[in-house]
């Protein structure tokens, strides 16, 4: 072997090095070219502060694109947005380590009584949700109870709901994910799941799903609108009604949550205005709907803590 | 003009202190946290109610329900190592030989930078390969038996290729350590490469490679991130099977903290796991330590 013996470790480690730094500088030099957004307008308020919104992942894109289009009316406030998950956002705005805490659920779900009275809900947008399937799969409507008794595991055949027989493989979010308890919610409706019932995944996040759903045979879960891809999956309609914004604006669409940012009762004044912010014409207007988000404006139905739905 | 030197004993002293100083801070760290795990753990028998043997020995995790049996995810911890580790040994074995014994100049310059190279690569980049390859495959080989493609099965063979460059590093070491004279004795005794090798290296070196063998277990068991991309990720009940989707104690304690608030049941539930992997990792520690014990004894 005299090739290796005349390359000596340390030449042919340096050798892998260099050629890994130069694949590093390309890639680099190719990712810093973005350009600074010129502000917004000249600072008329002068709001100080730093606000720390931890939780949902879900509409985190949503926030961070309001709250980079607010940081540049208030160069002064630095609002700083990690993710964390729905319980760490209720944890973290109850341990008081967060001024704003993101969830995809009603603070009553999680927290005790007492602690939910320190804080108060604002409910920045809607999420519609619905069932998917893969894109192999020939159904396009299913029930309430059909879906009932996929996600109990009493229907196991495609068969059986109006398709072509073959293997349903039900794929379910983690136990405690806001999406899961919105769509069981609406589902089941108090129904509980029988320990005999195992579905072939559950997965972490939403984006995970999109990729196991388009990849398995048969499989069916179900997503946030805003991770809708017809070139992905097939979004199916539930009772006949399609999975649309407006349908879910009107009430006749069943499966939807508000998107909670939990701030404290004595929330400081830059945390107040962020919120008023989130609120206002120039965020529910225009980037809600960007985000794939529903706004609250047109909304005709109104839901409380304890999933009844009303007429606004 | 030389400087005037510190007392002796003076020196002595300061040494002394700072080095002390170190081992203090080592011991308050690992003290603190276990007494941290163990009482956020402890709290879920304590104060909460929850009767820890039906906690080892429950057959459903649903936190949802309250219920709270870590048997389906023992299981799936045990069950993707121990596959792993039979996974990755042979090939280590294998290839460790071949470098100490066949080519010991490829081995040094080539094949040993290249292995070590593996272990720079992060978790998420396994999780991420074997979420599409392996999956794909099991999907491939076993149609709708294998469901999405997550199962034990998938997580196993990721976690054998991430603790393969650990288990044959250390597979590498323990053979090149048995000193030649072994070897030239068998050779002298007219032993042929292959019965020097089983019968004298592969002896004389077992204590070590059980030692690699446990190091590399310890790896698979802590391993999150990508074991969570190709496990399925279903902790509610007992996995029947090598293609049934699971959860490990790790991947169940990861994803369910961001659904779990502070204080609640279900939090303190997964800082329970978290007593539990401790407890099996300071095991495998003290495995590792026994052995190390029983081989410097049978060496002299």
């Amino acid at each position: 072997m005299l090739t290796f013996d005349s390359l000596s470790r340390r030449q042919f480690l340096g050798l892998l090095g260099s050629a890994a730094a130069v694949a590093g500088l390309g890639l680099a030099g190719c990712g810093s070219t973005s350009e600074e957004a010129p502000a917004a307008d000249s600072g008329a308020a002068s709001l100080t502060g730093s606000i720390v919104c931890s939780g949902a992942t879900s509409f985190q894109p949503l926030v961070e694109a309001a709250a980079n289009k607010f940081m540049d009316a208030n160069p002064d406030v630095s609002i700083s947005i990690t993710g964390g998950g729905s319980g760490q956002g209720l944890s973290d705005i109850k341990d008081g380590t967060a001024q704003i805490g993101r969830s995809d659920v009603f603070a009553e779900t999680k927290l005790e009584a007492a602690d939910v009275e320190k804080l108060v809900d604002n409910q920045v947008a809607i999420v519609g949700m619905g069932p998917i399937v893969n894109s192999g799969v020939d159904v396009d409507d299913l029930t309430v109870d059909q879906l009932k008794g996929i996600f109990t595991g009493a229907i196991t055949d495609w068969g059986e709901v109006g398709g072509t027989a073959g293997t349903i493989q039900v794929i379910n979010r983690k136990a405690g994910s806001g999406t899961r308890a919105t769509f069981e919610d609406a589902v089941l409706a108090g129904e509980t799941v029988p320990d005999s019932f195992r579905p072939v995944a559950e997965e972490d996040s939403s984006g995970t799903v999109v990729a196991k759903v388009s990849q398995t045979q048969g499989a069916i879960s179900y997503l946030a609108f805003s991770y809708y891809d017809e070139s992905k999956f097939k979004a199916l309609s539930v009772d006949g009604v399609a999975p649309t914004a407006a349908n879910v604006e009107s009430g006749d669409f069943k499966i939807w949550s508000y998107e909670h940012m939990y701030t404290s009762v004595d929330a400081d004044d830059a945390t107040k205005a962020f919120i008023e912010y989130m609120l206002s014409d120039e965020v529910q207007g225009s980037l809600v709907e960007d985000e794939g988000f529903i706004p609250l404006t047109g909304m005709e139905v109104q839901k409380d803590a304890e999933g009844k739905v009303s007429k606004k | 003009m030389a400087r005037r030197m510190m007392p002796k004993r003076r020196l002595e002293k300061v040494g002394l202190g700072i080095t002390g100083a170190c081992v203090c801070v080592v011991a308050l760290v690992v003290a603190a946290l276990i007494v941290m795990v163990a009482q956020q753990g402890l709290t879920t028998f304590t104060s909460d109610g929850v009767d820890p043997v039906s906690f080892l020995t429950g057959q459903n995790w649903i936190p949802s329900e309250g219920r709270f049996g870590a048997a389906p995810l023992i299981v799936g911890s045990f069950s993707v190592t121990l596959l792993s580790t039979l996974i990755a040994l042979p090939i280590a074995l294998g290839s460790a030989i071949f470098v100490v014994e066949v080519r010991p100049a490829f081995g040094r310059k080539v094949f040993q930078p290249l292995v070590e190279l593996l272990v720079g690569i992060p978790s998420v980049v396994y999780g991420l390969i074997g979420l599409t390859v392996v999956n794909a495959a099991m999907r491939a080989i076993f149609g709708d038996a294998a469901g999405t493609g997550a199962g034990i099965l998938s997580g196993a063979i990721v976690l054998a290729v991430m603790i393969l460059p650990t288990v044959t590093t250390l597979v590498i070491d323990a053979l090149a350590a048995v000193p030649d004279s072994y070897r030239d004795g068998s050779y002298a005794l007219g032993c042929t490469r292959w019965q020097t090798i089983w019968h004298v290296v592969l002896r004389s070196a077992a204590p070590s490679i059980m030692t690699a063998v446990i190091l590399g277990m310890t790896r698979a068991f802590g391993e999150t991130l990508a074991v969570q991309m190709v496990i399925g990720g279903v902790e509610r009940s007992m996995p029947n099977g090598l293609l049934d989707p699971a959860a490990t104690l790790t991947t169940a304690l990861t994803s369910g903290l961001s659904n779990a608030t502070t204080g609640s049941v279900e939090y303190h539930a997964l800082w329970s796991l978290g007593l539990l992997l401790m407890g099996m990792s300071l095991l495998f520690i003290l495995i590792i330590h026994l052995i190390g014990r029983r081989g410097t004894k049978s060496h002299g």
